[in-house]
């Protein structure tokens, strides 16, 4: 089938490139086929790329072009209008609300973030860490593994008298944006002086690396011992293949938790009911004895008036495929990342955002 | 030359102990070892890249490979390899002509002043960094112009950092041509005009080509400039010059060995095969055909 | 001269205008999209080493005139410093080893062998930049992290800059490394073509004082070329400054650090022009790509500088 398809396109293609050498045409050539265009999150990209072939399977006349570019330029080109999925691991800040009203955050998935650690001897053990910690060892104040702080939460594990390497992203990305959320809730100091985003400007520590995309960080952990990082949980696979350690988090509630298929939803059950109609929400450091503290909605970001009722109506249907158990969100594909269904209180408000989009 | 004297004067000295005559083989020896072990560097060098990309590449490269788009991280690379050839072709379109007449220009009228600051600032302009290329691209053409990631954004953008190479190949070419050949047309009778296109630059045409090849070659392994200008399609390009993202070969190297999946990592190591050996062998073709052409135009 | 002017003239020239126009107008466009960054950051853009978009959540506030986010600022001395270190120990590589393989090119190799020998290195200048960079992440950083790096780190390890920790190889070195090997063909290729040019008579003169080919070589020959071989290594210079995609994926792209040893993590203007783009465009008060655009502007009229020069050094080169 892909085949007959492909010719198809071919024959096509050369009558359409001997009138486009001259100028350039705008519009779309097949009115059959509706042509969307989604771009950004690296995080969410992987999922979209499990979705977007078995969906367009079943409805061979949409096409869905996936990118990954990053969250910036998929909220960047969801307003300007370029993709008509913007994909972000983070939601339009309340400025960008106000001048671009029309703009719609539509959480798909709920994802995660790990906390990692390579400290040879101790990556079997799963240390205990709190954000004002993990905060000191990237601001440069927890310097070494046996620093009193660690050794406080962490009573009677032989820790190291080894420089800590902390590692962060160097390219802009979701994770960085829910890594420094979690450290902004939970340790004021570093709220005031560094605060959040998707890049910071990370306090200057010697030892400290910076390495590009998810990958980039498990190979700089593998290549450094005493590093600590954070990483997606998309990579779940690859960081329990390299052996690294992964911390328990202390959460709002002030246990100690794993990430796992028992502590994320209870944060997302915690988080749910509060979130607003527009659903903009961090769910970071969630309340709940139970729950994880590094999580989020992955969102599509779309804008509500379409070029036509048609596109308007295909994304809508897609978008609702994507958030139905029996679709998208079901755990055939979501596994595959790790990532989790949307709560069912939290799809209802994601449907009639859906129906918004005209 | 007075800092060469002492040492070529040392063997005339009367005192020519057999000391210094060791010592100066030993120089000797220690110079071309040293010297052949760089030249062996560099040939190592190439060699582990190519062979690294063909070790890793050959188990990825398979017939779907070339009948099959992007299927997210898997799939096949048909909508990249048709991609990177539009790509190309459309930059060589609009270079081309460009390079070769400014070529013309600048070797025909070689002593007037316009066209010695257009041989100069197209020499500046073949050091300009591909990504400031790719920058200016994308606030002109992507976003001012409104015509967003787009296959005629990515020619336009490639074709501006190929046309100072064919400019500079086609004078060379012309510069080669001998003047007998120009006087007998003159003779004839013949216009400038006529004398350039159909003499002149008929008698060194290959040469000429084989400068397009080379920018060809060029255009086809940039990514820094179609980043932002052309970004990507999990779609074989059904002909918009605009509004349409098209996938191309140097995207799936840098982007998808950071994915998850060994699949994508798959695809890199096939899309980094094939790009190289395309550009390799393009390039070798022209670099061979051009040394050919130079020694039969000596004889 | 019969061809003075007439319409043909008119005509190619009309193409020829394509390339001062074309860099007119990569000036004017950069420029007037930098403006409100160049107006905002003034020199601080070049003095500190703080980019920070500021708070992303926060309401824009009102600093100098612009419109930006709380706690903005755009200073990037880290990368001025990282691109030039990076270019500079580049070029300390990729001179004395692409010189030496073109002296062996042109007197050590036998002349039937001599092309396709030339061919082996000036290949290097074809493979494509994120090929570059693909080895550089499979085999390079591996490699070197684990069996250069700390042997140097052992030997030089007096000199505070090449003390360790060696780190995970993703660095200062490892982009120099990759990036002399790309640009170190251009060396070669001039130079052998160079030496090979250099009149027979002079050596013949130096071989009938009883020097080796070697002290002819070293004494007569290459003194001549110092002229060439700096035109042509700062032509190196400027390739190296604006190499993109290799750099990327080698370099650790540090933010707002600067290199301390020779194995710090660095970034370069070019390629942090691409990593940072992304992140830039969720800035709400569009400062962040207008600074992104001053990056572009500065690395324009540099390159432009760098490159103008060589060629005034040198007024032919092939560029490969």
């Amino acid at each position: 089938m892909t085949m007959r398809v492909a010719k198809r396109r071919i024959s096509k293609r050369g009558v359409v490139i001997a009138a486009a050498a001259m100028i350039a045409i705008a519009g779309p050539a097949f009115a059959a086929t509706t042509n969307l265009v989604e771009t950004g999150s690296s995080l969410l990209y992987p999922l979209f790329n499990l979705w977007v072939p078995a969906y367009t399977q079943s409805h061979p006349d949409v096409r869905i072009n996936t990118a990954s570019t990053g969250s910036g330029t998929g909220i960047a080109q969801s307003i300007e209008g370029i993709a008509q999925f913007g994909a972000s691991d983070a939601y339009l800040s309340d400025m960008q609300m106000k001048k671009n009203p029309g703009m719609l955050n539509i959480p798909v998935a709920i994802s995660s973030q790990m906390i990692n650690y390579n400290v040879p001897g101790l990556n079997d053990k799963n240390l205990k860490l709190d954000g004002p910690v993990i905060a000191g060892m990237y601001d440069g104040q927890v310097r070494y593994w046996d620093d009193a702080q660690i050794k406080a939460l962490n009573p009677g594990l032989p820790l190291p008298h080894k420089e800590i390497v902390p590692i962060h992203r160097a390219d802009g990305s979701g994770d960085t944006f829910m890594f420094s959320q979690f450290l902004s809730f939970s340790d004021k100091a570093w709220q005031t002086k560094t605060g959040y985003g998707t890049s910071v400007s990370w306090p200057s520590v010697p030892s400290a690396i910076g390495a590009t995309g998810n990958p980039g960080m498990v190979t700089a952990m593998k290549n450094s011992p005493y590093s600590i990082a954070y990483v997606g949980v998309s990579f779940k696979s690859e960081t329990d293949k390299a052996g690294f350690g992964e911390a328990l988090l202390k959460n709002r509630a002030g246990n100690f938790v794993k990430l796992d298929e028992k502590t994320v939803p209870a944060a997302a059950a915690a988080m749910v009911p509060k979130t607003p109609k527009d659903e903009r929400i961090s769910m970071i450091f969630a309340p709940g004895a139970n729950s994880y503290p590094i999580i989020n909605y992955e969102y599509v970001i779309v804008k509500n008036k379409q070029a036509s009722p048609e596109t308007a109506k295909v994304m809508r249907d897609f978008l609702t495929w994507a958030v139905s158990e029996k679709g998208g969100n079901s755990m055939s594909y979501l596994k595959q990342v790790n990532f989790l269904p949307l709560p069912a209180s939290a799809r209802a408000l994601t449907m009639k955002q859906i129906a918004e989009i005209q | 030359m007075s800092t060469s004297t002492p040492a070529i004067a040392m063997p005339q000295e009367r005192r020519t102990d057999a000391a210094l005559y060791r010592r100066r083989r030993l120089v000797n020896l220690l110079g071309w070892t040293l010297f052949g072990l760089f030249f062996a560097l560099l040939a190592f060098a190439l060699l582990d890249i190519v062979g690294t990309v063909l070790e890793r590449g050959w188990p990825a490269l398979s017939l779907e490979l070339f009948t099959q788009s992007t299927n997210g991280v898997s799939g096949g690379l048909l909508n990249a390899i048709t991609g990177t050839f539009a790509l190309t072709a459309g930059s060589l379109i609009l270079a081309a002509p460009v390079g070769v007449f400014a070529g013309i220009y600048v070797s025909e009228y070689r002593s007037s002043p316009f066209a010695r600051l257009i041989r100069y600032l197209s020499d500046v302009m073949v050091g300009v960094p591909s990504i400031v290329f790719g920058l200016f691209g994308y606030i002109t053409m992507v976003t001012w112009l409104g015509w967003q990631f787009s296959m005629l954004a990515g020619c336009i953008t490639l074709a501006l950092m190929i046309i100072p190479y064919i400019l500079r190949t086609t004078e060379l070419a012309l510069h080669g041509v001998a003047p007998e050949l120009r006087e007998a047309a003159y003779a004839l009778g013949a216009g400038h005009a006529t004398v350039v296109m159909k003499v002149i630059l008929r008698s060194c045409f290959s040469r000429v080509l084989t400068g397009i090849l080379l920018a060809m070659a060029i255009s086809m392994g940039e990514t820094a400039p179609l980043i932002y200008t052309v970004n990507w399609s999990n779609y074989v390009w059904d002909g918009h010059m605009t509004r349409e993202p098209v996938g191309y070969l140097t995207y799936v190297i840098w982007s998808f060995i950071n994915e998850p999946f060994d699949s994508a990592h798959a695809l890199a190591y096939a899309a980094a095969l094939l790009i190289t050996v395309f550009v390799l062998v393009i390039t070798m073709f022209a670099r061979l055909s051009l040394s050919k052409l130079s020694s039969n135009q000596a004889h | 001269m019969r061809h003075a002017g007439g319409p043909f003239r008119i005509f190619v020239a009309l193409f020829a205008a394509v390339i001062p126009l074309s860099i007119g107008a990569l000036i004017a466009f950069l420029f007037y999209n930098a403006w409100p960054a160049i107006h905002f950051n003034g020199w601080r853009f070049l003095t500190e080493s703080s980019w920070n978009l500021g708070n992303q959540y926060g309401d824009a506030v009102t600093v100098r005139g612009a419109e930006v986010m709380p706690g903005a600022s755009f200073g990037i001395l880290f990368l001025i410093v990282g691109t030039l270190a990076s270019s500079l120990i580049a070029l300390l590589l990729a001179v004395p080893i692409g010189l030496g393989a073109a002296v062996f090119l042109a007197e050590a190799v036998p002349a039937r062998l001599r092309q396709p020998a030339s061919m082996l290195v000036e290949l290097l200048a074809s493979v494509p930049s994120v090929v570059f960079g693909l080895w550089g992440y499979v085999v390079l950083i591996p490699f070197a992290s684990k069996h250069v790096y700390p042997v140097l780190a052992k030997v030089l390890g007096f000199i505070p800059f090449f003390a360790p920790p060696t780190r995970d190889g993703y660095g200062l070195l490892t982009a120099s490394i990759v990036l002399a090997l790309m640009v170190v063909p251009l060396i070669t290729a001039n130079m052998r073509e160079a030496i090979m040019t250099t009149p027979r008579a002079l050596r013949e003169a130096g071989l009938a004082t009883g020097a080796t080919r070697f002290e002819v070589m070293r004494h007569i020959v290459l003194p001549r070329l110092r002229l060439p071989l700096v035109g042509v290594s700062t032509l190196a210079l400027g390739r190296a400054l604006g190499e993109t995609m290799a750099v990327l994926m080698v370099s650790g792209n540090a933010i707002n650090i600067l290199p301390h040893r020779i194995y710090s993590s660095i970034s370069t203007m070019a390629a942090f022009m691409v990593s940072q783009l992304d992140s830039a465009l969720q800035d709400p008060s569009g400062m962040a790509v207008n600074s992104i655009t001053e990056i572009g502007l500065i690395l324009l009229l540099i390159s432009m500088l760098v490159n103008g020069v060589a060629r005034l050094l040198v007024s032919r080169i092939s560029t490969l």
